[in-house]
């Protein structure tokens, strides 16, 4: 057993500096797309036309990304302005849908410093659930934040769902959701959850967490990198701000 | 000469009359006469018993005498009485819970003959407990020993009920056998059967005619308590008797054996070497182990019970050869604490049990049902009965304030003072006795808390456990009545160990009520008692606090040692009864103050996301005890397993069966080998039976022929 | 299982003498089944009655050594059925194609699952019953598959005249519905876990059958995450459903782009780039390597061995971000498109992946070195969910988890596809059939994978990445892809205007799961997180 702690402590420290300070490290996340400033009308059309999954839109004069529906896909990429659009890096991505903010201008500080969560799969490719499981490993470490994953959604603050909700996931989904106490929070990680993805709506799967419970927070991405979910469970709490959901020409992300 | 010997003229008056009036009433009403006549009788023994346990006069009635072998004599002393009074206190509620109960018989069976039965079994019983010479003991002895026979076997169109009465009479017959022999050598040389004059040759009759006396009484009364390896009628006898019986037989006729084996060992024939004690520490000890082990594996309430009679005839048996030890050894005072000790179990056990079986009947009866697999969820539609229930199995799992931790705790506490002893071996076996009698404290709560929890919690597993009706308020009243005795037995032990104290008294030649239910208050028995200042110290304030208020000896269990260690232990259940109390009624009034503000939801139970929850996912009794069956697997080899597959299109199971044998160690150890023997020796003798007369006229010459050599020899 | 392993022939031991297939069958069935080789001759495909199709089928699986891959079911626009069962092996021709065509309103179809081979073929069965209205005469179990209770009666949804847009309403499932439970004995009942899970697990339901902690046997339930990606794909133009190959398992996205692709390419008969197939192995590896970096991660963390977990922790994530860092995204989405691939490795990427898999291998044999002297960490895993050599033919298991069970297949080798005939590499077998053997496999193909990679990097070969684009035909075709967890089947059939008729996904963890509660058959309750952890499968990429 000696052996497994000398080796622990050999490993050294690897959690990642966010929230604190960005992390700089390669490969955290592999970025997003970005809305340049202006284009000519076929620019936009050809554009529009790349994006398989509509997250493209024609917007005063450019183009602006809907990041509910961009998977991720990188053909709309491109080396110059004109053949693509930019690709920016980042990972806080968590937006507060349009709804809710409107409902409740302000999340209140109803939760205090350590929250539980419970994740629900509704149909997640797994990629989802991949880079969710990656916040416990020693980069991420999700408990150093005050956030713990609890067994029972009785015991929980925050539901964090990924997938389209496929139809069979619902009733369960339901079930996990009602079984949370009030007060609490419902955050949809992945662009499934949001719009449905490349899946739903369909016979089989609803278009998103939203088709079914009020949801207070999205983390777009295809998956959402470890650090974007982080951004999520942080915005939750109000301890970072929330970044549009859609990307307008001129806006500058965030870095 | 008190009142008690026109009462006790009264009870068989009384027994006689119930078993008469049985043929005069209508058979519907027989149960009603049945359980007026026998509470009626119950409570004579009660009141005969109290008046001979607080007064101080005794009962004795010479009868005719017996050729030369002496007369026959009824008589009882406050042991005695002790007995009647348990036996009193169970008949009550279990005559009341007959009323309701017996209904089930009336168009299937004929109840006049199981009144009579009753009547007489009650008798008898009494009648044993009061035989003062061997003659009228036997004859009281084998005249219950048939009456629970027929009364088991009451139902006796069922297959199992007959091989079940047969294993007891048979075990039953030869114990009767091994006592008679007993009483015969003890009767020695100047015949005498009278127990006075038993009494006389016993103190000088040799170390071997001692040893056969313990042996073959211990063996037959041993049988009758259930004690390992003589238990293996109990399991089989309790499922099949009707429930009334079996609360009989497991917390009055039991009894007896203890009875028996006290009377034998303490009275007539007092150890005088530690080896006799040592021999009933052992196997009494071992008797509660086994006994819960089987208890907790069962799923069938009432062998689970019947398991649960021996583990509790073993706790008893194994202070009784404590108490054997520490008096054969001189230590007069620890020797009469566990002796209280055992004795105080007895009561306990029989009122908890009697309970726990009317309890299982109440729920059968409500059910339709006694396996806990199938029960599960009555709770909400049998709350009196389950509520009552309750008590019963906190006091068998020996919780505090019920009564058996009070008995219990006495128990491993004078076990604990083996350190008085001199020999190490003994020491040694001392401290096993007491781990293995901690194991099996520990196995009873498994055990009971699997009873409850799967019986009455939880999910309806079966349609009618989802159905259950409520018992009939006469049966309520009877578990009422038992609960409540618990209850007080429990919180109150002060006020009733100085009766126990004053029916062992005389085995250890003194009280020894003062070393353990200290005079705290009795200012006059303080000034007779040499008080050690340090104990008063220590325990006046909080015992005159209540003194005050409270009349009698305390409420504070505490066994006083000597001057430089005035306490070696103490324990109130009345105090933690009250702090219980307290505690609870102050959390509750907190929390509500804590969360007057809060609005209470109430949800469904999480249960991951399935469609729905079904009786078939939840936990079964059997399963609950599994890890228990797994952890003994090697020691006891409980059951033997068997799985069976069936498939369809080659490769899709349809089914795999799992089928348990169950072969108790008892049976498989102890029993089994000399009855193959026998089985293998009849088979040999079958042989001889050829048929053939030629052959039939050899034997009778060659018998003949081994006569005459005989004779010829002698002469 | 000791009946059944007697019933199974041992199909390695008897390879056939290499005469042409399509002889043998000539020869055998003649007149009840027509035998010819495609062009590539590769494929045989057999056309037979129906009634001959137990009888053909049960030649080709115990006598010829063919193992069964999958069934297409095909429903034309004339309304008719085509039934492909694909079978393989080790052999020339690899593919044998039994096709059986039904009329328009014939639905019943013998089962073949009372084959010796026939639980391999019990899933597919099944499945085509619900989602085609098929009947497969002879089969015990049908219904309530992938479709659950609340699915309504009557309904197929793979029909060609089902929209997949249209939202049904479901039915309540009755009171009285509950799962089936097959244990007979005094005071069983069934442990449910799942279908939400306590961790971040992906959703199934177990049922442990169980008399307490004993678990006798475990009723797996899936498909609580179907999202119809094989009807979605239906009319969808290939670049499109090549969205839903790649996400429908985003843990082994880029095996099934690349399995959708091959067959595209098969199809359209566009030659692939030297340089694109070799970085088809590249990134096939580096994600294998990923996916039992995390299987690891996940058996440690079934143990509770919380170090150990940390540690392939931080190499599942290291290979995250190192994928990340080579080709645009840590899961590899939208790396292969048909005709090769979309990102190129730099010469500085190259010298980079080859240090990162030195020390990623060098982690990866020094954390096996450690687990191996682990003996309480041995203690949970060996003898743990047993699979035998037998039960594994049986069931068709694939992948890791057969190779763990003695079964030396892999498709890499079988059927060389990208540039996989260029490279030598082993395929490591275990024959204990536990849950250790398979941790060892997974240590030791990690190792292999990393291995790949490294000699790759050193040689890879110059020029394009991408084929120019061709115009799409008309056609089917087949292709088989190791993936991570093993042998994935897709089948695609297009129209000339390139959108896709029937798309139909064989994954690995298909042909796993079904044989996941062997497993999971007599065993300590804590053991299960084990079980589930030693076969390293994804729901996402059964359910599809």
């Amino acid at each position: 057993m000696a052996n497994w702690v000398l080796r622990g402590l050999r490993t050294g420290i690897k959690t990642s500096p966010y929230p604190k300070r960005g992390d700089e490290a390669v490969g955290v996340s592999p970025g997003r797309p970005s809305a340049p400033l202006s284009r000519t009308n076929d620019a936009v059309a050809a554009l529009v036309e790349r994006c398989p999954t509509n997250a493209i839109i024609p917007h005063d004069g450019g183009v602006a990304i809907d990041h509910g529906r961009c998977v991720h896909c990188f053909r709309c990429q491109g080396d110059t302005a004109e053949s693509g659009v930019p690709w920016e890096s980042g990972y806080e991505w968590a937006a507060v849908p349009d709804a809710i903010a409107r409902a409740r201008a302000k999340l209140d500080r109803a939760f205090g410093r350590s929250l539980h969560l419970r994740f629900v799969d509704a149909g997640a490719c797994g990629a989802c659930v991949s880079e969710a499981r990656q916040l416990n490993n020693p980069y991420y470490n999700l408990h150093r934040l005050g956030f713990f994953i609890t067994p029972t959604p009785r015991n929980a603050d925050i539901l964090l769902i990924a997938g389209p909700i496929s139809d069979a996931m619902g009733l369960p989904l339901r079930k996990a959701y009602e079984a949370l106490p009030t007060p609490k929070r419902v955050v949809a990680i992945g662009t499934c959850a949001i719009s449905g993805g490349v899946f739903g709506p369909s016979f089989a799967c609803a278009g998103g967490a939203a088709d079914l419970l009020p949801v207070d927070v999205v983390v777009p991405g295809c998956p959402p990198p470890p650090l974007a979910i982080l951004h999520g469970l942080l915005t939750v709490v109000e301890r970072k701000p929330p970044s549009p959901l859609i990307s307008l020409p001129g806006q500058a992300g965030p870095t | 000469m008190s009142a008690a010997g026109p009462l006790f003229e009264v009870f068989f008056v009384l027994c006689a009359a119930g078993a008469l009036a049985a043929f005069l009433v209508p058979a519907r009403a027989t149960p009603l006469v049945l359980s007026a006549i026998g509470s009626l009788a119950a409570l004579i023994i009660l009141v005969t018993s109290a008046v001979l346990l607080i007064g101080d006069g005794g009962f004795r009635v010479e009868l005719w005498p017996v050729l030369s072998l002496g007369t026959l004599t009824l008589s009882a002393d406050r042991f005695s009485s002790l007995f009647l009074f348990v036996s009193g206190l169970v008949f009550l509620p279990v005559s009341l819970f007959s009323a309701v109960y017996l209904l089930k018989f009336v168009t299937h069976h004929e109840l006049r003959y199981f009144s009579v039965l009753y009547h007489a079994l009650f008798a008898s019983i009494v009648l044993v407990l009061i035989a003062a010479d061997a003659i009228s003991f036997l004859v009281a002895w084998e005249l219950v020993s048939i009456a629970t026979y027929l009364l088991v076997t009451y139902e006796y169109e069922r297959d199992e009920s007959a091989h079940a009465g047969f294993v007891m009479l048979a075990m039953s017959e030869a114990g009767t056998i091994a006592v008679a022999i007993a009483f015969i050598i003890l009767s020695g040389t100047s015949p005498t059967l009278d127990f006075t004059g038993m009494r006389s040759n016993a103190g000088t009759a040799g170390e071997g005619l001692r040893w056969a006396v313990f042996l073959l009484s211990f063996f037959g009364f041993a049988v009758k308590a259930g004690l390992v390896p003589l238990n293996s009628w109990l399991p089989l006898a309790h499922p099949v008797a009707p429930t009334n019986v079996s609360a009989l037989l497991s917390a009055v006729i039991v009894n007896l054996g203890i009875y028996g084996i006290v009377r034998v060992n303490f009275d007539l024939m007092p150890a005088t070497a530690p080896s006799a004690g040592l021999i009933v520490l052992v196997i009494g000890s071992f008797s509660a182990l086994v006994g819960i082990l089987y208890a907790t594996i069962q799923a069938e309430m009432k062998r689970l019970l019947a398991h649960s009679t021996i583990e509790n005839m073993g706790i008893i048996a194994a202070g009784l050869g404590a108490a054997m030890v520490f008096l054969a050894t001189d230590h007069e005072i620890v020797a009469g604490i566990a002796l209280i000790a055992a004795l105080y179990h007895l009561v306990n056990h029989s009122v908890y049990k009697a309970l726990l079986f009317i309890g299982t009947g109440a729920v059968e009866a409500g059910t339709g049902t006694r396996d806990l697999d199938r029960l599960g969820g009555i709770v909400r539609r049998m709350p009196w009965t389950s509520g009552f229930f309750l008590v019963g199995v906190l006091s068998i799992s020996a919780l505090p304030p019920f009564n058996g931790f009070v008995s219990e705790w006495l128990t491993l506490q004078t076990i604990l003072r083996s350190a008085l002893l001199a020999s190490t071996s003994v020491k040694i076996i001392f401290a096993i006795a007491g781990a293995l009698l901690a194991l099996t404290a520990g196995l009873a709560v498994t055990c009971f808390a699997k009873v409850f929890a799967m019986g009455f919690l939880g999910m309806a597993r079966s349609k009618g456990a989802g159905q259950a009706v409520e018992a009939h308020p006469a049966m309520r009243v009877a578990l009422g009545f038992l609960a409540a005795t618990c209850l007080l037995l429990g919180i109150l032990p002060t006020y009733v160990l100085p009766f126990v104290d004053r029916a062992t008294a005389p085995f250890t030649h003194r009280s020894v009520i003062a070393a353990l239910v200290p005079p705290f208050f009795d200012v006059t028995a303080q000034q007779q008692e040499k008080v050690p200042s340090a104990f008063l110290g220590e325990f006046h304030d909080l015992g005159a606090q209540v003194g005050n208020a409270l009349p009698g000896r305390g409420l504070i269990v505490l066994h006083r040692g000597e001057e430089r260690n005035p306490v070696v232990f103490a324990m109130s259940t009345f105090y933690m009864f009250f702090m219980l109390a307290l505690l609870l009624i102050v959390t509750f009034i907190v929390f509500r103050l804590l969360t007057r503000h809060r609005t209470l939801s109430q949800g469904a139970a999480w249960d991951g996301g399935l469609r729905r929850l079904w009786p078939g996912i939840t936990y079964t009794a059997t399963g609950f005890s599994n890890p228990v069956r797994v952890v003994f697997q090697v020691l006891l080899r409980p059951a033997s397993v068997a799985d069976n597959t069936e498939a369809v299109a080659r490769h899709f199971r349809t089914a795999i069966r799992r089928e348990y044998t169950e072969s108790h160690i008892v049976d498989r150890l102890v029993l089994g080998p000399p009855v193959d023997a026998l089985g293998i020796a009849a088979r040999v003798v079958r042989r001889m039976h050829v048929g053939n007369v030629n052959a039939y006229a050899a034997y009778v010459l060659i018998a003949l022929l081994l006569v005459l050599i005989a004779g010829v020899g002698l002469l | 299982m000791n009946a059944l392993k007697m019933t199974i022939p041992e199909l390695a031991n008897e390879v056939q003498p290499s005469t042409n297939i399509v002889d043998r069958c000539d020869a055998r069935w003649k007149g009840q089944a027509a035998a010819r080789l495609d062009r590539t001759g590769k494929t045989c495909r057999i056309e037979c009655a129906g009634a001959d199709l137990v009888a053909l089928c049960e030649w080709l699986t115990d006598e010829e050594g063919y193992a069964f891959a999958t069934l297409v079911v095909e429903e034309s626009a004339k309304h008719t059925w085509l039934l492909t069962y694909v079978f393989y092996r080790e052999a020339t021709p690899p593919w044998v194609y039994v096709e059986i065509t039904l009329d328009r309103h014939e639905t019943s179809v013998p089962s073949l699952v009372g084959l010796a081979q026939g639980p391999s073929v019990d899933w597919h069965e099944r499945e085509a019953e619900d989602l085609f209205g098929l009947s497969f005469e002879g089969h015990p179990r049908l219904g309530e598959f992938v479709l659950h209770e609340d699915w309504p009666d009557g309904v197929n949804p793979m029909r060609r005249n089902f929209d997949p847009r249209m939202r049904l309403e479901r039915r309540e499932a009755g009171p009285a519905w509950q799962p089936p439970t097959v244990v007979v004995a005094p005071g069983s009942f069934a442990m449910p876990v799942g279908p939400i899970f306590s961790d971040f697990a992906e959703s199934a339901h177990f049922l442990l059958e169980t008399v307490g902690e004993d678990v006798i046997h475990t009723i797996p339930r899936f498909f609580y995450k179907y999202r119809g990606v094989e009807k979605i794909a239906e009319g969808l133009p290939v670049d499109r459903v090549l969205l839903l190959a790649e996400r429908f398992s985003g843990t082994a996205a880029f095996a099934h782009g690349l399995a959708f692709c091959q067959a595209v390419e098969a199809i359209d008969d566009v030659a692939v780039p030297a340089r694109a197939g070799a970085l088809r192995v590249l990134f096939a590896e580096l994600e294998r390597l990923r996916h039992h970096a995390a299987t690891i991660a996940g058996i440690c963390n079934s143990t509770a061995l919380a170090i150990a977990t940390s540690q392939a922790a931080l190499i599942e994530e290291d290979l995250l971000r190192l994928t990340c860092e080579i080709a645009r995204h840590r899961y590899l989405f939208g790396v292969v498109v048909p005709g090769g691939v979309t990102c190129d490795v730099t010469e500085a990427q190259c010298r980079r992946l080859e240090t990162a898999l030195a020390d990623v291998a060098d982690r990866l044999s020094n954390l096996h070195r450690m687990l191996r002297y682990s003996s309480s960490f041995l203690d949970r895993l060996e003898e743990v969910g047993f699979v035998s050599r037998g039960a594994a033919i049986c069931y068709g298991i694939v992948g890791p988890v057969a190779r763990a069970s003695g079964i030396a297949c892999d498709l890499r080798k079988l059927h060389p596809y990208a540039a996989y005939h260029s490279v030598d590499f082993a395929v490591p077998v275990e024959r204990d059939g536990d849950g250790y053997a398979r941790l060892r496999l997974f240590f030791h193909e990690a190792e292999q994978s990393a291995s790949i990679v490294r000699r790759f990097v050193t040689a890879l070969p110059e020029g394009a990445i991408r084929a120019e684009p061709v115009t799409h035909r008309a056609g089917a075709a087949l292709a088989a892809v190791e993936a991570p967890s093993g042998a994935a089947f897709h089948w695609v059939r297009l129209r000339e205007d390139g959108t896709v008729v029937r798309f139909r996904v064989t994954p690995p963890a298909f042909a796993n799961w079904h044989a996941f509660h062997l497993a999971a058959e007599n065993f300590a309750f804590q053991d299960f997180p084990i079980i589930l952890a030693s076969f390293g499968l994804s729901n996402a990429e059964c359910d599809r």
